[in-house]
C-alpha cells in the first residue's frame, strides 16, 4: 500500500514536469548527425512509438472511419487520406521498461517533401485542411520552420525509379559495350584515349625525377591534369554514353587507375581517369568514392533512413492509429498503396514485422468510447486504475529553447505502458531477446487490418459481446433523400409506422447530415426493404409520400462501391445516389460479379454498439 | 561617422513635417501589412483610398499554380482548354496574400501616391458548413518559392483574414433559414418527443427528481414573494451551487451554470414537462457562449411568445456570425463597387482566384466567366498586355522579358549606372510615383520583398503608370471625377487579357471571343507561336516511358511518309499530342493502330513501323475532344495516362464524330479498299527499315521475341 502511494506522488511528479520533458527537435541542419544518435537509441531500446503530424485527416464527416466500415472500406479511407494530405512532423520515440521504469529517447523530425533531388518528388503538390493547419498554428506548430528546413525524403519506390537517373559515380570496366562492331571512328577514340592516358601515366611517375617546377606545371595544364583528392587525374572529354563506354574498354589495360565521372554536372560531359600508386591505394579510393555514394544516397532517402532503421531493427513500432499512420507510411517512404487490404497487410509487415496499435489495446481493456485523444485517454486510465508509471528522459536539450513540439509521442509511450501494465503484459524483454514478443503482445500485435480485431482472441471476448451486438452487412440500408436537419430519432419515428417492414425490431443512426443507416435486426427484411424501395409499390401513403419526396435506399454494396471509387463527395448522399444511377448502367455481367462480392462480405460483421 | 549619424537623426526628426510637403526622404518603412489583427482600421483607411484613387494595382500569391504537371498550360492548349485548367487551379489553390494598392494622382506635387497593402490571407472555416472542411492544395515548389522569398507562413496561418465568398455567405444564411423553419415545426412536435423519452438510468432519475425539486421551489418562491430576497432562494443554493437568478427581458430567469450536456438535457425534459410556465432557453451570454436559462413566463402563450424571442435572437446572432466571416471579401466588394480601374500583371489567373474566392464557383466557360467578371469590375487592364502590344512600349522593352521585374528595373528605376551608352534614358523624365504608409509619405520608398504581393502590386501600378505617361498619356487634367479609363490613348487595351502567356491567346472581357494577339504591335506579337489544327491532332497516352518525340515522329515518317505530320508534343512522359497534316490521316492511322492492337503477334505488326510505338499494346489513342474531357475532370494525377485511365478513357477504335461524308465514302468503298494501301505500307516500310543497319538488330530480336512466345 505505502509503496503504491509512493508511486503514485512520483507520477503527480511527472505529471507536472511533462510539458518540460524535452524533446529532440531535428531539422534538416542537424539531420545527419541525429542519424548515427537515433540508429543507437533504436538499437539499444526495445520498442519504437512513433506519432504524425499531418495536413489533414478527412474532408467530410462519413469519410471519416466509422464503425460501421469494414476493414476494406476503412482501408479506403485510409489510403485516400495518405494519398492526400502530408506528413509535416514526424515523432520517433525509442523506448524500454526497465524495472517498471520507462525509458524513453524522444525525437522530433519535421518534414517538407522539398524537391531536394527530382524536381517532382517526394510530392508533386499536397492538399491542406485549413482547420487542421490553424489548430497546428494554435499548438505553436512553427510552418516557418518546417518548409524552409524541414527534412525532404523519397520512398523506396520513388527511389528505385530515380536511381535509373541518377548514374553511379564510378565506372567499373566496360561490358556495357553492345556487340556490334566498332567504327573506324571508335577505334581511333579509343586508341587516342589509350595514347593520352598512357603519356600522362609516364608523365606522373617521373614526374619527381625531372624536378623542374615550371615544366611540371607546363605539363599539367597541356594535359589537363590535376588533382583528385591528393591524386593526380586526368580529365577526358566525352560526348555521348557510347564514349564513356568505350574509354573504360580502352583503358581496361591499365590496372592502377579509378575511372570517376563528376557528380553535380548532369548529361555526359566528362570522365576523370585518377591514378593510384597501387593495388591497396585504388581499393582505398574505390571505398572513398563508395563512401561519398552513400552520403548522396542519404540526401536522397533523407527522412527516410530513419524509417528503414526502424525497419531494419525489428523492433517492435507503438501506435495510436495503427490503420491510418501506417497508410501515411507506406504511401510517403515505402511505395504508393495498394488497392487491396492483403497486399497493404503483407507489404507492411514485411516492413515492419510487430505493430502494436494502443487504441487496440484499449479495445482489450473494454474502453469503447471513442478515445480519440490521447490525452483524454491517458487521463481516463489514471482516474480509473492505479497503475502508474516512472517516465526517464535520456535526451537532455541543450539549448535553452524549450519546444513543445512532439509531446504526443510521449504520450503514446506513456499509455502503451500504462495500458500493459493494467492488462498485466510485462514489457521488460530480457537481452537479446528482441526476436520474441511477449506472448501477450504478440496475439494483440499486428492488428491494424486484419478482421479478427472484431472478434478478439483472448478472455476478454465476454466484455466484448456482453457491450455489443453485431450486424451482418446484409442487414444494413444506407436512407437519404429524407428531409434536411432530421434527427435519427425523427427519422425512426417517420419510419416506425410508415410501413410493415419496419414492424419488426429496428434502428436508425445518422451517418452524415445527409444520409442514415438503418439496422434490420431481423434477417431478410432489409432485402424485402430495398425490393420495395426499388418497385416503388409499398402500399403505404406513408412510405410513397416519403418516395416521392426524393427517399432513396441502397445496400451496402453501394456504399461500398462509393468508397471504392475516385469521386467523393462532401455528402455521402450525393455519392450514393450517383453510385446507384452508375449501377442502373452497368451490365448483366457486372452486377453478377458484384453479387459474388456480396457473398464473400457475408460473414463481416460489424459491431453496432459503435454505431 | 559622428556627424552622418546626427544627419540621420535630423532627418528621422524632420521626417514628418518633410512628409506634409512631400519632399524626398529615402525610407525603410515596411509597407502596410494587414492581418485580421488590424483588418478592421486597414479597412476603413482603405475604403477612403480607394475612393480617390484613379486606379487600383492588384497581385496575389497562391499556395500552386498546376494540380499536376500536366496541367500546365501548352501551346497546343486550345483557349477552351486553357481556361479548364486556370479554373482548376483557382479551385484548388488558396490565396495567401492579397496585394492591393491605390494610386492617386497629386496634381498639386505631380506625382502619383501610392498605398500599398499587403493583406495576409487564410481560408479558415469561420462558421460551421455542412461538416465538409475547408480543403486547399499546395504545390510543393510553390510553397519551396514562397520560402525563398521570406514568406511568413506562420503569420499567414495564424492571422491571416479569412473569407466567405458571395455564394458561400447565401448558401449559409440559407441554411440558417431552414434550420430555422426547421425548428418552428419542431415546436408542434415538441410534445411528442418529450413523452417519448424515458429516463432509463437510476442516477438519471434521481436527477431529474432533485431539479424537478429545486425548480419547483423557485418557482413557487417566485409566486409567494413577489420579490425574492436570499432567504427564499436560501435552499435553493442549498441544493445547488450551479443555479443563480437573474432577468431575462423583464422576466425572471434562472441561469443554470456548470452542467454537463447529459445534465442540461434533462433539465429541459423536467422543465417542459412539469411546468407550462417555465421555459428552458438557450441565450447568448457575454462571452459568446450559449447561456442556458429557466425562464418564468405568465402564461402559455407568453412561453411561446418568449421562444420565439429568443429563436430570433439567436438568428440574429449566427446572421451576425455570418456576415462577421465575409473577412476580406469587403476588400474585393470594395473593389467592385468603386468601379475603379483594376491594373494587374498577366492577371487572368488572379482574376479567376479572386471570383473563385469571393464570388462563387467558377462558371464552366470562359465566355460565361468574363461577361460575370465585367459585372464586378467594368475595366482591367494588364501591363503585360499593354507592354507586348504597345509599339512604343513593346520598342522600349526592346525584346526583353516583360516579368513584372524586369519591366519594374526597366521603366520605373533610373539606370544604375548612367555610362555612355545610353545617355538618352537618363534624362528621360518619369513618372514620380510618392508612397504613403501610415500618413507617412516617401518619394523614394523601395524596401518591399519581391514576390511579396503589396509590392508586386505596387510595382505593376509603377509600371502602369509610366507606360500611361510614354503612351503619352496627360495625368494633369486627372482632377476629381475625370477617369483614367475612358483616356482614348488607353481605351484599346483595357479588359484585354492574356488567357495565358504560354501560346499568347488574349480574351476580349466585353465579347468573351479570344484569339491570338491582334491588338496591333508588331514587334511585341510573338511570331514563333506555333499554329494548330486541333481536328488533326491525335492524343496517345500509355506510351514506353523511354519515347522521346523525335522517336514518334520518326515511327510517324515512316509509317505514314514523310511529312505526314507536322509537329508532334509531348505533354509528360506518358502522353503527346500528334498533329497530322491532312485530316484524313487522323482516321487512317486510328484503323491502323486497331489493327496492330488486335494481332500484335503478327510478324507484320512487329516490323511495323508504329511498333516501336504501340509495342506494350496498352497505348490508347483518342481525339483532341477526350483532352478536354479530361481536363475537366477534379481529380489531378501525376500523370497523364493514369488520369485518363481512372476516368476510364479507352480511346478510339475508330473516327466517330468526324464529319458524315467522309465517313460515307469510307464506308462505301469497303473494307478492302482500307486495307489494301496499309499493308502496302507495311510492306514498304518494312524494306525501309532493313536498309537500316541498327533497324535490323532490333527488329530481328523482337521477330525472335515473338517466335519465342
Amino acid at each position: 500500500m505505502y509503496f503504491r502511494r509512493y508511486l503514485c506522488s512520483q507520477t503527480a511528479a511527472a505529471h507536472r514536469r511533462r510539458y518540460l520533458r524535452p524533446v529532440k527537435q531535428v531539422v534538416k541542419s542537424n539531420f545527419s548527425e541525429t542519424l548515427a544518435e537515433i540508429k543507437e537509441s533504436i538499437v539499444s531500446s526495445d520498442f519504437v512509438a512513433v506519432s504524425l503530424q499531418k495536413t489533414g485527416s478527412y474532408s467530410a464527416p462519413w469519410q471519416k472511419c466509422l464503425p460501421i466500415d469494414t476493414d476494406e472500406t476503412a482501408y479506403w479511407k485510409a489510403k485516400r487520406a495518405a494519398e492526400r494530405f502530408q506528413i509535416l512532423q514526424f515523432s520517433v520515440c525509442p523506448f524500454s521498461v526497465k524495472a517498471s521504469k520507462l525509458i524513453a529517447n524522444p525525437y522530433n523530425f519535421q518534414l517538407f517533401p522539398r524537391h531536394e533531388v527530382k524536381a517532382g518528388m517526394p510530392s508533386y503538390g499536397f492538399l491542406c485542411q485549413s482547420s487542421c493547419l490553424a489548430s497546428m498554428a494554435q499548438e505553436g506548430f512553427d510552418f516557418n520552420a518546417c518548409i524552409y528546413n524541414g527534412i525532404s525524403y523519397m520512398s523506396r519506390a520513388q527511389e528505385s525509379a530515380a536511381t535509373v537517373q541518377t548514374r553511379s559515380v564510378l565506372l567499373n570496366g566496360g561490358g556495357l559495350l553492345s556487340t556490334s562492331a566498332l567504327s573506324v571512328a571508335d577505334v581511333i577514340f579509343s586508341e587516342r584515349i589509350k595514347t593520352r592516358v598512357k603519356n600522362w601515366m609516364n608523365g606522373c611517375n617521373n614526374q619527381h625525377k625531372t624536378g623542374d617546377y615550371l615544366i611540371s606545371s607546363l605539363r599539367k595544364l597541356v594535359e589537363r591534369s590535376e588533382n583528385y583528392g591528393s591524386r593526380p587525374s586526368l580529365t577526358i572529354d566525352v560526348c555521348s554514353e557510347r564514349q564513356v563506354q568505350l574509354t573504360s574498354e580502352a583503358l581496361k589495360e591499365f590496372v592502377n587507375i579509378v575511372l570517376v565521372r563528376p557528380l553535380a554536372k548532369a548529361g555526359v560531359e566528362a570522365v576523370q581517369v585518377v591514378l593510384t600508386s597501387s593495388e591497396e591505394d585504388k581499393n582505398l579510393l574505390v571505398k572513398e568514392i563508395q563512401g561519398l555514394e552513400e552520403e548522396h544516397r542519404r540526401l536522397v532517402s533523407g527522412f527516410r533512413e530513419v524509417i528503414d532503421l526502424i525497419s531494419t531493427s525489428q523492433r517492435p513500432v507503438v501506435v495510436h492509429n495503427s490503420l491510418n499512420d501506417f497508410a501515411f507510411i507506406h504511401e510517403k517512404f515505402l511505395a504508393p498503396l495498394p488497392p487491396t487490404t492483403n497486399e497493404f497487410s503483407s507489404s507492411l509487415l514485411s516492413v515492419f514485422p510487430h505493430i502494436l496499435d494502443v487504441n487496440h489495446l484499449m479495445k482489450e481493456l473494454g474502453l469503447f468510447d471513442e478515445m480519440n485523444n490521447l490525452s483524454s485517454a491517458i487521463s481516463y486510465l489514471d482516474s480509473r486504475f492505479s497503475a502508474s508509471i516512472d517516465m526517464e528522459v535520456s535526451y537532455e536539450e541543450k539549448t535553452d529553447c524549450v519546444d513543445v513540439h512532439g509531446h504526443s509521442v510521449m504520450k503514446v509511450c506513456q499509455l502503451f505502458v500504462k495500458l500493459c501494465s493494467i492488462l498485466k503484459i510485462s514489457l521488460e524483454i530480457p537481452e537479446g531477446g528482441h526476436t520474441q514478443l511477449p506472448a501477450l503482445l504478440q496475439c494483440s500485435s499486428n492488428m491494424l487490418c486484419s478482421s479478427d480485431v472484431r472478434d478478439p482472441c483472448n478472455d476478454d471476448v465476454r466484455i466484448w459481446t456482453s457491450k455489443s451486438r453485431t450486424v451482418s452487412l446484409r442487414n444494413l440500408v444506407f436512407l437519404w433523400g429524407f428531409r434536411r436537419g432530421m434527427s435519427a430519432q425523427d427519422l425512426k419515428d417517420v419510419l416506425c409506422n410508415s410501413h410493415d417492414v419496419f414492424s419488426e425490431e429496428f434502428d436508425v443512426k445518422m451517418v452524415d447530415r445527409t444520409c442514415a443507416i438503418v439496422v434490420f435486426w431481423t434477417p431478410g427484411v432489409s432485402k424485402s426493404f430495398l425490393g420495395i424501395m426499388d418497385s416503388g409499390e409499398c402500399f403505404s401513403n406513408k412510405l410513397e409520400n416519403m418516395i416521392l419526396e426524393g427517399l432513396k435506399a441502397a445496400d451496402y454494396e453501394t456504399y461500398r462501391r462509393v468508397c471504392k471509387s475516385d469521386l467523393w463527395k462532401p455528402n455521402l448522399a450525393e455519392c450514393l445516389a450517383q453510385a446507384t444511377d452508375e449501377t442502373v448502367v452497368f451490365s448483366g455481367a457486372k452486377m453478377q460479379q458484384e453479387k459474388s462480392v456480396i457473398c464473400r462480405n457475408n460473414d463481416e460483421m460489424i459491431n453496432l454498439d459503435e454505431l | 561617422m559622428r556627424n552622418t549619424y546626427m544627419v540621420r537623426v535630423l532627418t528621422r526628426a524632420l521626417q514628418p513635417v518633410r512628409s506634409l510637403c512631400s519632399a524626398p526622404s529615402a525610407a525603410d518603412v515596411e509597407l502596410k501589412n494587414v492581418t485580421k489583427a488590424n483588418f478592421e482600421p486597414a479597412l476603413a483607411e482603405l475604403r477612403r483610398h480607394v475612393r480617390e484613387a484613379d486606379f487600383v494595382a492588384i497581385d496575389l500569391e497562391m499556395t500552386g499554380i498546376t494540380s499536376a504537371p500536366w496541367r500546365e498550360i501548352f501551346e497546343f492548349d486550345r483557349p477552351d482548354i486553357q481556361y479548364l485548367k486556370v479554373k482548376d487551379s483557382a479551385h484548388k489553390f488558396a490565396v495567401v496574400q492579397f496585394g492591393v494598392c491605390p494610386f492617386r494622382w497629386d496634381q498639386h506635387s505631380t506625382s502619383f501616391v501610392a498605398h500599398p497593402h499587403n493583406f495576409y490571407v487564410f481560408p479558415r472555416q469561420e462558421i460551421a458548413g455542412d461538416g465538409s472542411s475547408y480543403e486547399f492544395l499546395c504545390q510543393t515548389s510553390s510553397l519551396e518559392f514562397l520560402a525563398k522569398y521570406q514568406f511568413d507562413f506562420n503569420t499567414c496561418i495564424n492571422e491571416g483574414i479569412s473569407y466567405l465568398s458571395r455564394s458561400q455567405e447565401e448558401e449559409a444564411l440559407k441554411c440558417l433559414d431552414s434550420i430555422h423553419k426547421d425548428e418552428i415545426l419542431d415546436v408542434s412536435s415538441n410534445l411528442r418527443n418529450v413523452s417519448d423519452t424515458q429516463l432509463v438510468r437510476m442516477a438519471d432519475i434521481l436527477f431529474a427528481e432533485r431539479m424537478k425539486n429545486a425548480v419547483g421551489e423557485w418557482r413557487a418562491g417566485l409566486l409567494q414573494g413577489g420579490s425574492w430576497g436570499p432567504e427564499s432562494q436560501g435552499s435553493l443554493n442549498d441544493v445547488n451551487q450551479k443555479f443563480q437568478t437573474t432577468f431575462f427581458q423583464t422576466r425572471p430567469a434562472l441561469a443554470v451554470n456548470g452542467l454537463t450536456s447529459r445534465q442540461l438535457k434533462l433539465i429541459k425534459l423536467v422543465t417542459e414537462k412539469h411546468f407550462s410556465d417555465l421555459a428552458y432557453v438557450h441565450v447568448a451570454g457575454e462571452s459568446s457562449s450559449r447561456l442556458p436559462l429557466i425562464v418564468y413566463t405568465d402564461s402559455a402563450k407568453d412561453r411561446d411568445v418568449l421562444k420565439g424571442e429568443v429563436k430570433a435572437c439567436q438568428r440574429k446572432a449566427a446572421e451576425i456570425s455570418i456576415k462577421s466571416a465575409i473577412g476580406f471579401r469587403h476588400v474585393i466588394d470594395l473593389l467592385s463597387s468603386e468601379r475603379k480601374l483594376i491594373v494587374g500583371h498577366n492577371c487572368f489567373l488572379d482574376l479567376a482566384h479572386v471570383y473563385s474566392k469571393f464570388i462563387g464557383p467558377l462558371p464552366s466557360t470562359a465566355e460565361e466567366f468574363v461577361s460575370a467578371v465585367q459585372t464586378y469590375f467594368p475595366s482591367i487592364v494588364d501591363t503585360k498586355v499593354l507592354l507586348n502590344s504597345d509599339d512604343v512600349l513593346s520598342h522600349i522593352m526592346n525584346k526583353s522579358s516583360t516579368s513584372l521585374s524586369n519591366a519594374f528595373n526597366l521603366l520605373c528605376l533610373p539606370p544604375v549606372a548612367p555610362t555612355g551608352t545610353n545617355n538618352g534614358s537618363a534624362d528621360i523624365p518619369r513618372v514620380k510615383v510618392d508612397v504613403q504608409v501610415d500618413d507617412q509619405r516617401f518619394s523614394n520608398w523601395n524596401s518591399g520583398a519581391k514576390h511579396e504581393a503589396g509590392y508586386d502590386a505596387f510595382m505593376t501600378g509603377c509600371v502602369f503608370s509610366e507606360a500611361c505617361f510614354r503612351l503619352g498619356i496627360d495625368f494633369n487634367p486627372l482632377a476629381p471625377g475625370s477617369i483614367l479609363q475612358h483616356n482614348e490613348k488607353l481605351e484599346k487595351y483595357i479588359n484585354y487579357l492574356y488567357l495565358s502567356w504560354a501560346n499568347g491567346d488574349i480574351i476580349d472581357l466585353k465579347t468573351g471571343k479570344c484569339g491570338p494577339d491582334t491588338l496591333g504591335s508588331a514587334i511585341g506579337r510573338r511570331r514563333w507561336l506555333a499554329k494548330f489544327t486541333f481536328s488533326n491532332m491525335i492524343l496517345l497516352w500509355r506510351l514506353p516511358t523511354k519515347l522521346k518525340a523525335k522517336d514518334i515522329r520518326e515511327c510517324f515518317y515512316k509509317a505514314f511518309g514523310s511529312g505526314s505530320i507536322t509537329s508532334v508534343h509531348q505533354m509528360d512522359e506518358t502522353a503527346a499530342f500528334v498533329q497530322f497534316s491532312r485530316a484524313e490521316l487522323v482516321s487512317d492511322f486510328l484503323e491502323l493502330k486497331d489493327r496492330l492492337d488486335r494481332d500484335n503477334n503478327n510478324p507484320m505488326s512487329v516490323v511495323h513501323p508504329l511498333s516501336r510505338i504501340l509495342e506494350t499494346g496498352c497505348v490508347r489513342a483518342a481525339t483532341y475532344e477526350t483532352y478536354k474531357e479530361v481536363c475537366l475532370s477534379p481529380l489531378s494525377e501525376l500523370l497523364f495516362a493514369d488520369q485518363a485511365e481512372r476516368l476510364g478513357m479507352k480511346g478510339e477504335a475508330r473516327l466517330v464524330q468526324s464529319s458524315v461524308d467522309v465517313d460515307g465514302e469510307d464506308s462505301h468503298e469497303g473494307e478492302g479498299e482500307i486495307t489494301m494501301p496499309t499493308f502496302r505500307e507495311l510492306q514498304q516500310s518494312s524494306a525501309s527499315v532493313t536498309t537500316r543497319n541498327f533497324q535490323t538488330d532490333r527488329i530481328m530480336d523482337s521477330l525472335c521475341r515473338s517466335a519465342a512466345q
